[in-house]
């Protein structure tokens, strides 16, 4: 190894270093108790401790934890299964209105989301979905829609036809084509996509604030539950932002190869 | 959250109190009722949620009481409110936010329920609630809209009284002796002599005052911002440089709590701050200066004292659907005997009762290091009932004009710009937000 990659791959460590110690220090102040957390200079090397952790189980951090994986994973999966039929529908669909079909379906990305704040929260209440799965359910499919469509159309944009059209000769249906040629070889763009729309649904407080009470309210919301009038529980606020990281950390990882496929993919259309 | 076991004779005792309220004559007249209510978490809440089955047993009504974060409770509550919603039979009336609230009708006049005798039993005494806390409850005609349940109380807490003592240095009574007491103590003993919160709309205006400024003209009349005046700027710089030269390093941005701790670890020496984060300093079990701590009233300037105070209360949101029922709640929950057993059982130190500030078991529970606090407590309270300088903080603009404020004394603190220049910007933006918001000024 020449020094000169020695050079790039010690600066390569130090910028990962650096952009991975926030998270690092959050991770470290979750094992500490609170008198630990305000020790100055900060200890490095200390004795950890479950506590905190132990306290989240013990609270509603542990039910809004569960809201937040089942709104999650549902704010996931139904804006794929309706957005990327859709996408697939306007990116064959050869007609001029397929673009301005296409505008209008970003309308709901075009505000600010505090635009629809009361509008959202009026209907909610008559409907008497305050403070369900359901109503978060809804709302982030609202806005997950949008960007599925948006992502994934590019993505069959630059898959050659010739492929479908082989198949409907050898007597496939145009949903058999879909589903047996299409859909895996946009399996990179079906990756990226249900990816954001996991972490959109996963990372949001404002509609979660405004939306919940106590039986649906999510992880970070619960995580500002613990900035208390009189005193922050700062071992239990870094315990509960490290699980509200974890699930995202995880998924990623393990769909990174097609994350960074897909996060490309789609860019140039071939 | 379970409740905690209730002694026969506390029961007793408060349904007797229960019993001296005339709507409750007859058995269980709100029988199958829940009353809703939400409040920020708080330790007088989780106090008082222990003895919700004694109002539950008495009334026959369920309580339905959720508590959240600060900033997350008034957010919520403050759409609920607007949007005239009857999710909501009792709420807190959050200080910051009550003038808003009364101002635009969302809370239910108590003042109607107070005189009717068949609601509400002479011996409850309304008027033993402390003026101070009380005042930013009420609208301009007098009408009280909340009862306080908290009160913040604006002291001078000096961490290690021990080192004051061997550098022969009293409590500080002036701005004056305040700084020449920061001198002698900075860096002894690696401490630094003073902290604050970079909540600098609360923490700086008792300085603003004391040297003859004001944020507004003639709040809530008159809502033209006073902060470019050359007592502003001269108050701005001397705030400003007592942060740059005796705080902490990063003390700019620390929240409430990370100021505390500076305090409690013994790393930071004096503080100006709500009683609320002072009292921890005797009394947490964190602490490291329970043996050293001592209380003070809040240094005056040149033009006089005006220490901060402020308070939370209980109310009811005009779209309530059960008002009845909520102000029995709120009779139960602020009576006399209630409060004292809060006080007596767990030793809470923001009650708004003079009767019960007077009394033996708050005395007893805010007699700190040997020193009685609770009188330092009670002057403050009435300090700001008497003369309502409190008033600037309770208009529904204050907020936006608080934001401006605080990025004021951050420029100066930090060098960025020099007190005139930043306090001039000061001015001209709150200008700015107070003419968006609608307000007529001065010359406008």
């Amino acid at each position: 190894m020449t020094s000169e990659r020695r050079i790039l791959n010690l600066l390569a460590l130090a910028l990962a270093f650096l952009a991975m110690a926030p998270f690092l220090w959050l991770l470290q102040m979750s094992f500490k108790t609170n008198a630990q957390v305000f020790t100055f200079p900060p200890e490095l090397f200390f004795t950890p401790t479950l506590e905190n952790y132990a306290a989240l189980w013990n609270t509603g951090f542990r039910q809004s934890f569960l809201n937040s994986l089942v709104v999650s994973t549902a704010a996931t999966v139904l804006p794929m299964l309706l957005g990327v039929p859709a996408a697939y529908a306007l990116s064959r669909w050869q007609a001029r209105a397929a673009s301005g079909i296409s505008l209008w379906i970003l309308a709901s990305r075009m505000a600010p989301p505090i635009a629809f704040t009361i509008p959202y929260f009026l209907a909610y209440r008559h409907l008497g979905l305050i403070d369900t799965w359901a109503g978060l359910v809804l709302i982030y499919l609202t806005f997950n829609l949008s960007l599925v469509i948006w992502m994934m159309r590019p993505f069959f944009d630059q898959l050659p036809r010739a492929l479908e059209e082989a198949a409907w000769i050898d007597g496939a249906t145009t949903a058999q084509g879909f589903w047996r040629i299409v859909l895996p070889l946009a399996a990179p763009g079906l990756a990226a996509t249900a990816i954001l729309c996991f972490l959109f649904a996963w990372n949001d407080f404002f509609f979660a604030l405004i939306l919940t009470r106590t039986e649906a309210m999510t992880a970070p919301v619960a995580v500002v539950n613990f900035m208390n009038y009189e005193g922050w529980e700062w071992g239990r606020i870094a315990a509960g932002g490290t699980m509200v990281m974890l699930p995202v950390l995880v998924f990623s990882l393990l769909v990174r190869k097609y994350l960074v496929h897909g996060l490309t993919g789609g860019a140039v259309k071939g | 959250m379970t409740h905690p076991r209730i002694a026969r004779r506390s029961l007793l005792a408060g349904a007797a109190a229960l019993g001296a309220t005339p709507a409750l004559g007859q058995a269980k007249p709100y029988a199958g009722q829940t009353l809703n209510g939400a409040a920020f978490q708080s330790t007088f809440f989780e106090y008082l949620r222990g003895y919700f089955p004694e109002f539950e047993e008495r009334t026959g009504a369920r309580v339905n009481f959720n508590t959240q974060a600060f900033p997350v409770y008034n957010q919520r509550t403050d759409l609920e409110l607007s949007t005239r919603g009857s999710a909501l039979d009792v709420v807190n009336v959050t200080f910051i936010y009550s003038g808003r609230w009364i101002g635009a009708g969302w809370l239910t006049n108590l003042s109607d329920f107070v005189a009717d005798r068949n609601r509400t039993p002479a011996d409850w005494d309304a008027a033993d609630f402390v003026s101070g806390a009380q005042s930013a409850m009420t609208n301009a005609q007098g009408q009280t809209f909340g009862f306080a349940w908290e009160a913040g109380a604006m002291l001078l807490a000096a961490s290690r009284a021990d080192i004051l003592d061997r550098a022969n240095q009293p409590m500080p009574t002036t701005f004056d002796a305040l700084l020449a007491a920061c001198d002698a103590v900075q860096g002894r003993e690696s401490m630094t002599a003073f902290v604050a919160d970079r909540l600098h709309h609360w923490n700086w205006i008792p300085y603003l005052m004391g040297m003859g400024g004001q944020v507004f003209r003639d709040p809530p009349g008159n809502l033209t911002p006073m902060l470019g005046t050359p007592e502003a700027i001269r108050a701005a710089q001397w705030y400003a440089d007592l942060l740059s030269k005796f705080a902490p390093s990063g003390g700019l941005s620390f929240s409430d709590d990370q100021a505390m701790r500076a305090q409690m670890s013994g790393r930071s020496m004096f503080r100006t701050q709500a009683i609320t984060w002072l009292v921890p300093l005797a009394k947490h079990e964190e602490s490291t200066v329970k043996s050293t701590v001592r209380y003070a009233l809040m240094p005056a300037g040149p033009q006089g004292n005006y220490p901060g105070s402020n308070s939370h209360g209980l109310g009811i949101p005009a779209g309530s659907r059960r008002k009845e029922l909520a102000w029995e709640f709120i009779q139960w929950a602020l009576s006399k005997d209630m409060l004292n057993r809060i006080v007596r059982t767990h030793g809470y130190p923001s009650v708004c009762r003079r009767s019960v500030i007077t009394g033996e078991a708050f005395k007893t529970a805010l007699t700190l290091n040997g020193q009685d606090v609770a009188s330092l407590y009670l002057q403050v309270l009435e300090l700001g009932g008497r003369s309502g300088y409190m008033k600037y903080r309770t208009v529904p603009v204050f907020p936006q004009v608080g934001d401006t404020i605080n990025r004021g004394i951050d420029r100066i603190a930090t060098r960025q710009q020099g007190a005139e220049a930043a306090m001039r910007q000061t001015q001209q933006d709150a200008v700015q937000v107070l003419t968006r918001a609608g307000v007529r000024l001065d010359g406008g």
